[in-house]
């Protein structure tokens, strides 16, 4: 038996990796381990206060720190009845599209790019390619502007409370933020330039099922509670409250994240899937960049997902400037939060994190403390998808070289864009 | 705008992991903190503080670090990192040692690191006792070191 280990999946060691099991040509095991950090925090929230678990939840990761902590407090404020201003939906949903493109180009121009022309890491890609690397900053820098103008601070934002906002946006920032989103579509063009560029990846053909948020319009990624999952031919339409229809989820004894599969199958979320649900909105200048990148919907190879990503960034950019304008148009109010009173019942919030689905559950007492709590994010999602298109790839790929196939299931696997183990950031001597 | 910054990084969920931010914690408001300093809790993405480097004298990281010393002991790199590893321990992020690289192209402000040791980290709200224990001779280093022109 051969046997291919890739434990630094990612740049990352120790909590991450691959293992690719083959009898002559045939692959009998394929095991994608991950550290998945928001199941080990939920013991940290039993017996919490309502109040806190936002703020705790939102250090689960810092990329996706603002769609924890909103899609926390969509959770809290459903089980307690809660129903926030439209003004409030806005500025979330603003909020959303800021941490997308700060996500996808971090993704896109600092891990992938590099993998595609064979740099070891970003620094080095800065070397020959700076404009690259340039971009991917700017446009991470415009994502960052955005969380940090609705709120109110740059790393784990603060504005955003049960209820509304503790603080709202000025009219002035509002302008000089609509101007620097304004410069972002002309970032955002070049990243389809880029990703144009890049040479083909065509690792692995697969038919695939997608789920994401409904959203024909590609205009909601916080609000909504539909997931609808479509494959070539199909769909199904789940609500937040029966979210266990969708996850069925089962613990596998070789990976921290419990497995999901929907109807026995592996399922994918995140770009792509976003995309394949709600392809109605490709139109205008999405229309061509669809083209420019040679994407067919729906997509049997999951490397496409890069390209989804490099259309949202399009779409996030122009949603983001559509939403400052209605703010400016009807003006921002100095409204305060709406009063939360807790109660015992359950919420379900489901949202669109950059990488996919977003769940979290939690049950209340009657004073508002946490009786259990559920947090199911697009990584483990993903899993089950992963590892099937993993295996896909050992079985399709040409040649049978340790090395070549080890790079394919890398881009893969960077590809899904994984959360393996943000929750850490120390620095290890060599 | 004050010229130096302090970015504590790390998680405070994931035990010591998260001395970064404490420390930072400790030092809001702390009068031996130097007149010409401002903190920041950068939580786990350097590269989310760009815009708050722009413009500044010079740049301090506290990060934890995994070196096989003594925990507490704090140790201090130049921008070279030597004998750091500058791969990431997360599959999003980058080590803030990477970071420093891709910041500098927009923002040549010089950095410093003090590397704080820790044996491991892990799900926890709380510092080890160790470094609880150890706080205050970290605090007092940190604080030397920060008056370091």
């Amino acid at each position: 038996m051969n046997t291919i280990v890739i434990d630094h999946l990612a740049r990352v060691e120790g909590h991450g990796g691959i293992t690719v099991e083959m009898e002559g040509d045939t692959v009998t095991n394929v095991r994608f381990d991950v550290f998945e950090g928001s199941r080990l925090l939920e013991p940290l929230l039993r017996g919490r206060r309502y109040d806190e678990v936002a703020t705790i939840l939102s250090r689960i990761c810092a990329i996706c720190s603002v769609a924890h902590a909103l899609t926390s407090l969509k959770a809290t404020e459903l089980a307690f009845g809660v129903r926030v201003s439209p003004q409030t939906e806005l500025l979330r949903e603003l909020m959303y599209r800021g941490e997308s493109i700060e996500s996808h180009a971090l993704h896109l121009f600092l891990l992938a790019v590099p993998d595609y022309l064979n740099y070891p890491s970003a620094t080095a890609l800065a070397v020959d390619k700076p404009a690259a690397v340039l971009l991917g900053l700017r446009l991470k820098k415009l994502g960052n502007l955005i969380q940090e103008t609705i709120g109110g601070r740059a790393v784990h934002p603060v504005n955003a409370v049960l209820g509304g906002f503790g603080r709202v946006p000025a009219f002035d920032q509002l302008i000089e933020l609509r101007s620097a989103v304004m410069q972002g579509m002309t970032d955002a063009d070049a990243a389809i330039d880029v990703v144009a560029s890049l040479p083909a990846a065509d690792f692995c053909h697969s038919d695939t099922l997608y789920a994401a948020l409904r959203s024909p319009n590609l205009d909601s990624y916080y609000a909504g509670d539909e997931v609808m999952v479509v494959s070539k031919g199909s769909r199904a339409i789940i609500r937040a409250p029966e979210y266990q229809e969708l996850t069925n989820e089962k613990a596998v004894p070789h990976s921290h994240a419990k497995h999901s599969t929907f109807r026995g199958s592996p399922f994918m979320v995140g770009s792509l899937a976003r995309l394949s649900v709600n392809p109605r909105r490709l139109t205008g200048r999405l229309a061509v960049a669809v083209k420019r990148l040679k994407l067919v919907l729906p997509a049997d190879n999951p490397m496409d997902n890069n390209k989804a990503q490099a259309l949202e960034l399009i779409n996030d950019v122009e949603r983001a400037l559509e939403l400052i304008e209605q703010l400016l148009r009807e003006g921002v109010k100095d409204e305060r939060p709406v009063p939360v009173h807790p109660r015992a019942g359950t919420g379900t919030a489901i949202t669109e994190a950059p990488r996919g689905l977003l769940i979290h559950s939690y049950t209340y007492d009657e004073e508002g403390r946490v009786v259990s709590a559920d947090v199911v994010t697009p990584t483990a999602l993903n899993a089950a998808s992963l590892e099937l298109h993993l295996r896909r790839a050992v079985e399709q790929c040409p040649e049978r070289d340790e090395a070549v196939i080890s790079k394919r299931l890398q881009m893969i696997a960077r590809a899904y864009d994984p959360c393996i183990s943000c929750s850490v950031h120390l620095v290890r001597k060599r | 705008m004050k010229p130096l910054l302090v970015i504590g990084l790390g998680n405070p969920l994931m035990g010591d992991d998260g001395i970064g931010p404490r420390i930072v914690e400790e030092l809001r408001g702390n009068p031996r903190l130097p007149e010409c300093a401002e903190v920041m809790d950068g939580g786990t993405d350097l590269l989310q503080c760009a815009s708050q480097i722009e413009g500044r004298s010079r740049v301090v990281l506290i990060d934890a670090i995994q070196d096989g010393s003594e925990p507490g002991t704090v140790s201090v790199f130049d921008e070279s990192f030597a004998g750091l590893d500058e791969s990431q321990h997360h599959a999003h992020g980058l080590s803030a040692v990477e970071a420093v690289g891709l910041l500098k192209l927009i923002a040549p402000v010089p950095f410093r690191l003090l590397g704080i040791s820790i044996a491991s980290a892990g799900v926890d709200r709380e510092l080890s006792p160790t470094l609880r224990a150890a706080m205050p001779t970290i605090l007092e280093r940190v604080v030397r070191e920060l008056a370091v022109g």
